[in-house]
């Protein structure tokens, strides 16, 4: 298990001067009546990242989300955008643009006339890039309908397409696949990514879906119980992990039971229905499927479950 | 340039709402109907008007004109209109958050002031417009229906006013009567800031509105020494632009509480909506 020191987050935080951050936030607080939903937080995302934030539901990421994005006050601490501090007010927003929580639309305007509404508040309305952003997100030949006959995915598409009017340089999106079935989830992922390459944009995702943001994110921080657990670059919280959980399915579960328990290399052997689960270092895996089948134990299936997914459990067990 | 944009937004949103149009059609129905009936059943009253008075002046055009008609139907509908116009106050910033579109607005590189200002300025644009409608529709539709000629006022005995003097006193009445509207719909923004659904303004809006209305026209000693600072005891106002001389003070003083009344509810709209966390 990896030593995390929950007072310690800087222990994985990449150095970056201020002119390389997108994201800078120093001290920030925020709280709800009695519940501190944003505690002392001091956040470091590099331009350029696909930054995920990761924490479990009211854990505080869509209350940093909505500091960041002018929604909410912040009680304490400042931040900085793209090199703008938070105290020049609105303006700290200007190459920045958000999806936060669910896309809303006035559902009685068309998709296009959504889009010219917004893009005139910052001087984006023209047809043409208008109808580009719509046809990038597949929208195009459904731009004159009413948005309240879209279905979720096309909303989040369009949600999507209004974040991009302004050419942001910096995305921000709180759960963009909320509500979206699997391949509406991939569709998503691979216009971040697109979008991300191709127009150099710093994507600010904040998710509780692991697997979407080990696939798509190059730095990532966690939050719980809305305190900053820890921060840094995916290779380098993922080197620094000692041990991977590993799912096997063998012919004769006792027999290789008795193995895995001798075996000093193994450690938290689980037992679930006819699936064995292990903590094994990963340089290790190669020498176990030798061992398991020199006993003559048929391994059926040998799954590696999400790094990421067992780097966040062994930090909600040691929170 | 930017308040601008932003206004036209708001006002393109206000007139693609169906509630927007309540009102409007509520009138455009009813308005042509009391015309019709006024002149279906003003005969007798015709009759009396012209044994009491013709004897001692000479009456041009019939004494139950469009300008009279118009004039009745205002007395009928300055108590109505504020229901109709928080429906569209009340909806401006409580609707929003509704349906989660402030955080769309919110989130752009926009200040507050500037989405407040625009907000507010649309809402009274859709309340001139309002008023214009509503007087176009009574003193137009009036005159065509029923003619112009001397228009008769009953304040203090029978009033008789020329056609040409009674058009230019039509549009004093609907100027201040515009400005009473206007605050209506100052409170109903100022409710609208506080809350997250549309219905709560509405129904606050007009239960103050006839909460302060009942002080104000209860013929009870306790309340008579505040009756001069509420607001709607100088909402029917309007008709002292009928009187012979025009009571210049009077109108001014009411004029000015109805002002001041306005810019108390519109600041304090701002300061809510100001420090207000947006969470839908």
């Amino acid at each position: 298990m990896p030593e995390i020191d929950l007072q310690e987050p800087p222990e994985l935080v990449q150095s970056k001067s201020t002119s390389e951050a997108a994201i800078e936030c120093f001290g920030l607080s925020k709280t709800f009546k009695t519940i501190k939903a944003v505690d002392n937080v001091s956040l470091t995302v590099p331009r350029g990242s696909i930054f995920g934030f990761l924490g479990p539901n009211g854990a505080g990421k869509s209350t940093l989300i909505r500091i960041l994005t002018g929604l909410i006050h912040s009680d304490s601490g400042s931040f900085s955008i793209l090199g703008r501090p938070s105290s020049m007010g609105y303006q700290v927003r200007q190459d920045m643009s958000a999806l936060v929580d669910r896309a809303d639309f006035y559902k009685n305007l068309s998709a296009f006339q959504n889009m010219k509404m917004l893009g005139r508040l910052t001087g984006h309305e023209q047809t043409d890039h208008v109808n580009e952003l719509l046809n990038l997100l597949g929208l195009y030949e459904r731009r004159f309908d009413k948005v309240k006959t879209y279905s979720q995915g096309m909303k989040q598409r369009l949600g999507l397409a209004q974040a991009l009017l302004p050419n942001p340089k910096l995305l921000v999106l709180d759960e963009p696949t909320t509500g979206l079935d699997p391949q509406g989830m991939h569709e998503i992922r691979d216009f971040i990514l697109k979008i991300a390459e191709e127009q150099n944009v710093t994507v600010f995702l904040s998710s509780h879906l692991l697997h979407e943001v080990e696939l798509i994110c190059s730095d990532i921080a966690m939050i719980f119980n809305g305190k900053l657990a820890a921060q840094g670059s995916i290779n380098t919280i993922f080197s620094n992990m000692d041990s991977v959980t590993v799912e096997l399915e063998v012919a004769d579960t006792p027999k290789a039971l008795q193995y895995l328990e001798t075996a000093d290399m193994v450690s938290d052997l689980k037992q679930h229905a006819n699936a064995l689960s292990i903590m094994i270092r990963f340089d290790k895996i190669p020498e176990l499927v030798r061992q398991l089948t020199d006993r003559k134990i048929d391994i059926f299936s040998i799954s590696q479950r999400n790094r990421l997914e067992s780097y966040f459990l062994s930090m909600m067990e040691g929170k | 340039m930017m308040l601008l944009k932003l206004t036209q937004n708001e006002l393109f949103k206000i007139f693609s709402l169906t509630r927007s149009y309540i009102g409007l059609i509520l009138f455009t129905g009813i308005v042509p109907l009391i015309l019709w009936g006024y002149g279906m059943g003003t005969s007798h009253i015709e009759g009396q008007i012209e044994n009491s008075v013709s004897e001692m002046f000479f009456i041009e055009g019939s004494p139950t004109n469009g300008f009279t008609a118009a004039y009745f139907i205002m007395n009928f509908f300055w108590l109505h209109i504020p229901f109709l116009l928080a429906l569209v106050g009340g909806d401006i910033f409580a609707g929003e958050h509704a349906n989660g579109t402030f955080r769309v607005y919110a989130t752009r590189p926009i200040s507050r002031l500037s989405i407040y200002l625009s907000k507010t300025l649309a809402t009274m644009i859709y309340t001139l417009v309002f008023v214009i409608y509503f007087g176009l529709l009574t003193l137009g539709l009036g005159l065509v229906w029923h003619g112009g000629g001397d228009m008769l006022v009953f304040h203090e005995g029978v009033l008789i006013l020329e056609g040409s003097d009674a058009l230019g006193r039509f549009f004093i009445a609907y100027g201040f009567s515009f400005v009473n509207m206007a605050l209506v719909s100052a409170i109903a923004i100022f409710f609208s800031t506080m809350v997250r659904n549309a219905i709560g303004p509405v129904i606050g809006t007009m239960a103050l509105f006839i909460f302060v209305l009942m002080i104000s026209t209860l013929p009870l000693d306790i309340f008579r020494g505040i009756q001069p600072y509420l607001f709607t005891t100088y909402f029917s106002n309007w008709e002292k632009a009928f009187y012979d001389p025009i009571p210049w003070g009077d109108l001014f003083r009411g004029l000015g509480l109805i002002v001041s009344n306005l810019v108390m509810f519109l600041g304090m709209a701002y300061i809510i909506f100001h420090r207000k966390d947006i969470l839908s």
